[in-house]
C-alpha cells in the first residue's frame, strides 16, 4: 500500500477554491441569519398573537429537525413548490440560513429577556417608549450576552457548510470528496480535507473561547 | 426641617391628589381605597410594613402600574390612560428606584444625559450641560466617566437622582431609595434628598429611614394592608401617634422618638 | 400539483426499520459518548500534567472538524489505516463516539467546575478523600447542572445519525433518500421525514426542559 500525498498538492487550486466557497457560504449564512434571528425574535417576544405563534413554531421546527434533512428538502422540495429554479449553492445557502435562523432567533431571545425588568421600568420612567427603551437599553445590553453564544453558532456554521457537500455545491468537503473518487487516493484526500477544517475550525473555536471569556457576564 | 406648609389652611397648589385608589393582583388587594393629598414643596413620607402599597401607590403615581378605581390626579388633571399622554406625564416626575437601575453600558454622565437627549430631544450640548450640572449638584461631578461598575452603591443612587432630575421635573417619587445600600453610603444619599428638599423639591418618599422622615418630612402616610391608618405631620405620627397600627408599626421598629 | 402519501404507506415498513435503526445508533452512541467523555474529561480535570494538552487538542479538534468529515474519514480511510474491514454502522458508532466524546467531556467539566470549591472545602474538612467527595458530594450536584446540556447533546446525536445516511447506514435518512430516488416523490417522503424527525426531537427538548425545571433546585449550593 503506497501513499502518494502529492495529489493533495496537484489539486490545490481546486481545494483553495472550495475552502473560499466554504468561507462565503459562513458568511454569507451569517450575514443573512443574523438580521432575519433578530427580527423573528421580536416577533416572538412583541407582536400580536398569531405571529408570534407562527414564528415560536418556525423556531421550534427548525431547532428539531436534522440540517442535512433541510437542505435535502430545500433541494427537492423548494424548486417544486415556489416555481424557481435555483442553483445548489443557493439552494444550500437557504437551507443554512433558513437552520442559522432559528437558532439565532433563539438566541436573541434569550438575550432580550435576560435583561431585568427594572431597566425597562427605569428607561420608561423617564418617559421613553417602549422602542426607545428596547432600543437605547435593553439592546445595547443584550448584544453583550448573546455575543459569545453567535461566536459558538459561527463555528457551528462552519462546520455544517459540509453537510450541503451532499447535493453537489462545490464547497471543500464535495470538491475533497470528488478528487478522491478521481484519483482514488482515499487516505490522503479524506486526510487532506479533515487537516484544512482543522486549520481552519481550531482557531475559530479558540476565538471563541477568548470571546467568552472576554464577554463572560457578571451580575 | 424644609419649608413648611400650612396644610390646614389648604394653602400650596395639590400636585397629586390620590382619591379612593383601588389595585389588585389577581386575588391579592394591595391597593383598597388610598386617599392622599401632595402639595407643591412637600416632602411626603410613606411609611409602613413590607407589602403594605407604598411601593405600589408611588408605581401607579407613574402608570408603571395601572389602577383599578378611584383616581389619581397629576397638576389638576388625571393621569392619562393613553400611552403618549402618558409618557409626556412621566417627564414632568421623576423617579428613583431601590435598585438604582443606572443603565450598565452607559457612564455615569451618559445615563444622566440620555433622559434629555433621547425623551426631550434637547440639543447635545444642553443634555451635557445638564448632565455636569446634576452631577455636580449630588456631588459626584469627577465620577462623570465613570461606569456605574465602578460606582459604589450611594454613588449610583446618587447618579440615579441626577439622572431624574436632569429632565427637571415637579415632582420626585423615591421608591425605598436606601433599602439597597450599605450602612456607610445611607447617608450621602439621605444628604442629597435633604438638599432637594430645603431647596422646595416637591417630593413622595417611600422609606424605612425613620430619622429621614421625622426630621425632613412634612406629611407622613402609615401604610398597612393597603390602606393609609393614619396620616399627619412628623409630630403627630412619631411623637402621638393616634391609631393602635402605628404605635404597633413603630414598637416594632424599635422607634423611640 | 396533486400530492400521493400513500408511497409513505407503500413503504412503511422500509422507512420505519430506518427509523429504528436511528434511535438505536442514537442511543448506542449516546451510551458511548457519554462513558468516553466521562474518561476523557477525568484525565483532563485529574490526570497526570502531561495527558492534559493532548485531552484539550483532542477536544478542540472535535470543535473544528465537522461530523460528516469524522464519518466518511471513519468509514474510508480508517480500514485503509487499520487494515480492517467495517460495517458502515459500525463505522457511524465509532466516528459519533469519538466525535460526540469531545463535547460530553467539555459538559462533564464545566459541571465539576460550576460546584462551589467551598462545597470540597466542607467535604476535605469533614475528612472525606477526593473519591469520596467526587462520588458523594460534587458529582450528584453536577450532574443536575448538566441535564440541560446533556439533553441538548442527545438532541444533536440523534440529529447526526442523519449524516451517517452519507456513509450507507440505513438508518431512516437514508431509507427515505432511497424510497424518493425510486418513486420520484421527494414532496411526500421528505415531508413525511420531517414529520418522523421532529416528533422524534421535540419531545427530547421539552421533556429535559421540564425536567430540569423540577430538579434544578437540587443542583443550587
Amino acid at each position: 500500500m503506497t501513499f502518494d500525498w502529492s495529489v493533495v498538492w496537484q489539486h490545490r487550486g481546486e481545494l483553495l477554491a472550495a475552502t473560499g466557497t466554504t468561507i462565503l457560504l459562513t458568511v454569507a449564512t451569517m450575514a443573512i441569519a443574523v438580521p432575519c434571528g433578530i427580527v423573528v425574535a421580536a416577533l416572538r417576544l412583541y407582536a400580536w398573537a398569531p405571529v408570534r405563534v407562527t414564528a415560536t413554531a418556525y423556531v421550534e421546527l427548525f431547532r428539531n429537525l436534522p440540517l442535512i434533512l433541510v437542505v435535502f428538502w430545500a433541494f427537492y422540495v423548494l424548486p417544486i413548490l415556489s416555481g424557481v429554479g435555483l442553483s445548489p449553492l443557493a439552494t444550500g445557502l437557504a437551507a443554512l440560513a433558513l437552520n442559522v435562523t432559528a437558532y439565532n432567533a433563539e438566541t436573541f431571545r434569550a438575550g432580550l429577556n435576560s435583561i431585568r425588568r427594572g431597566q425597562v421600568e427605569a428607561a420608561m420612567a423617564l418617559g421613553m417608549s417602549r422602542t426607545q427603551a428596547l432600543r437605547r437599553v435593553v439592546v445595547p445590553q443584550a448584544l453583550r450576552r448573546v455575543l459569545p453564544v453567535l461566536a459558538s453558532t459561527w463555528v457551528s456554521l462552519f462546520k455544517d457548510t459540509s453537510l450541503v457537500s451532499v447535493i453537489a455545491v462545490t464547497e471543500l468537503a464535495y470538491v475533497a470528496m470528488q478528487i478522491r473518487a478521481q484519483s482514488f487516493r482515499v487516505l490522503e484526500m479524506l486526510t487532506a480535507m479533515a487537516a484544512i477544517y482543522w486549520l481552519l475550525g481550531y482557531p475559530q473555536a479558540k476565538l471563541v473561547d477568548w470571546i467568552q471569556r472576554r464577554y463572560a457576564v457578571t451580575e | 426641617m424644609s419649608v413648611s406648609v400650612d396644610r390646614a389652611k389648604g394653602a400650596g397648589a395639590k400636585i397629586i391628589r390620590y382619591r379612593g385608589v383601588v389595585k389588585r393582583y389577581g386575588d391579592f388587594q394591595a391597593l383598597a381605597g388610598v386617599d392622599l393629598d401632595v402639595h407643591a414643596g412637600e416632602v411626603v413620607c410613606l411609611i409602613g410594613p413590607s407589602g403594605s402599597g407604598k411601593s405600589t401607590l408611588l408605581r401607579c403615581t407613574n402608570g408603571l402600574e395601572s389602577i383599578e378605581g378611584g383616581d389619581i390626579e397629576f397638576e389638576g388633571a388625571l393621569l392619562p390612560k393613553d400611552e403618549r399622554a402618558l409618557r409626556a406625564v412621566r417627564t414632568r416626575m421623576g423617579m428613583v428606584f431601590q435598585s438604582f437601575e443606572l443603565f450598565p453600558h452607559l457612564t455615569a454622565h451618559e445615563n444622566v444625559a440620555e433622559g434629555p437627549r433621547t425623551v426631550l430631544r434637547v440639543k447635545l450640548a444642553e443634555a451635557d450641560r445638564r448632565a455636569a450640572a446634576m452631577l455636580a449638584k449630588v456631588g459626584l461631578a469627577e465620577k462623570a466617566p465613570n461606569y456605574p461598575s465602578a460606582l459604589s452603591g450611594g454613588q449610583q443612587q446618587r447618579v440615579a437622582i441626577a439622572r431624574a432630575l436632569a429632565m427637571e421635573p415637579d415632582v420626585m417619587l423615591f421608591d425605598e431609595p436606601t433599602s439597597a445600600l450599605d450602612p456607610e453610603t445611607i447617608g450621602e444619599v439621605l444628604n442629597v434628598m435633604k438638599a432637594l428638599a430645603d431647596e422646595g423639591m416637591t417630593m413622595v418618599v417611600v422609606t424605612h429611614e425613620m430619622t429621614f422622615a421625622r426630621r425632613v418630612g412634612d406629611w407622613v402616610a402609615v401604610f398597612d394592608a393597603g390602606r393609609i391608618v393614619e396620616q399627619g405631620p412628623p409630630r403627630q405620627i412619631f411623637d402621638a401617634p393616634t391609631t393602635e397600627r402605628t404605635r404597633d408599626f413603630l414598637g416594632h421598629l424599635g422607634w423611640t422618638g | 400539483m396533486d400530492f400521493d402519501f400513500a408511497v409513505i404507506a407503500d413503504h412503511w415498513r422500509f422507512l420505519a426499520s430506518g427509523v429504528g435503526v436511528s434511535l438505536a445508533l442514537a442511543a448506542l452512541s449516546g451510551v458511548t459518548s457519554i462513558a468516553a467523555g466521562f474518561v476523557v474529561a477525568l484525565a483532563r480535570l485529574y490526570g497526570p500534567r502531561w495527558l492534559r494538552p493532548i485531552v484539550v487538542l483532542y477536544i478542540d479538534s472535535m470543535r473544528a472538524i465537522p461530523v460528516l468529515v469524522v464519518l466518511v474519514w471513519a468509514f474510508f480511510a480508517l480500514p485503509i489505516v487499520a487494515g480492517i474491514t467495517m460495517a458502515p454502522l459500525f463505522a457511524a458508532l465509532l466516528g459519533l463516539t469519538v466525535h460526540l466524546a469531545a463535547y460530553a467531556a467539555e459538559i462533564f467539566r464545566a459541571g465539576i467546575e460550576s460546584v462551589r470549591p467551598g462545597q470540597t472545602r466542607a467535604s476535605l474538612a469533614l475528612g472525606m478523600s477526593q473519591g469520596e467527595i467526587l462520588r458523594r458530594i460534587v458529582l450528584p450536584q453536577a450532574v443536575v447542572r448538566m441535564l440541560p446540556a446533556f439533553g441538548s447533546l442527545l438532541s444533536v446525536t440523534i440529529k447526526d445519525t442523519a449524516i451517517a445516511s452519507v456513509i450507507a447506514v440505513p438508518e431512516f435518512m437514508r431509507q427515505s433518500e432511497t424510497v424518493q430516488g425510486q418513486t420520484f416523490q421527494p414532496i411526500e417522503v421528505y415531508t413525511f421525514a420531517i414529520l418522523v424527525y421532529f416528533l422524534m426531537l421535540f419531545p427530547v427538548t421539552r421533556g429535559v426542559e421540564i425536567f430540569y425545571r423540577r430538579v434544578a433546585h437540587l443542583g443550587r449550593s
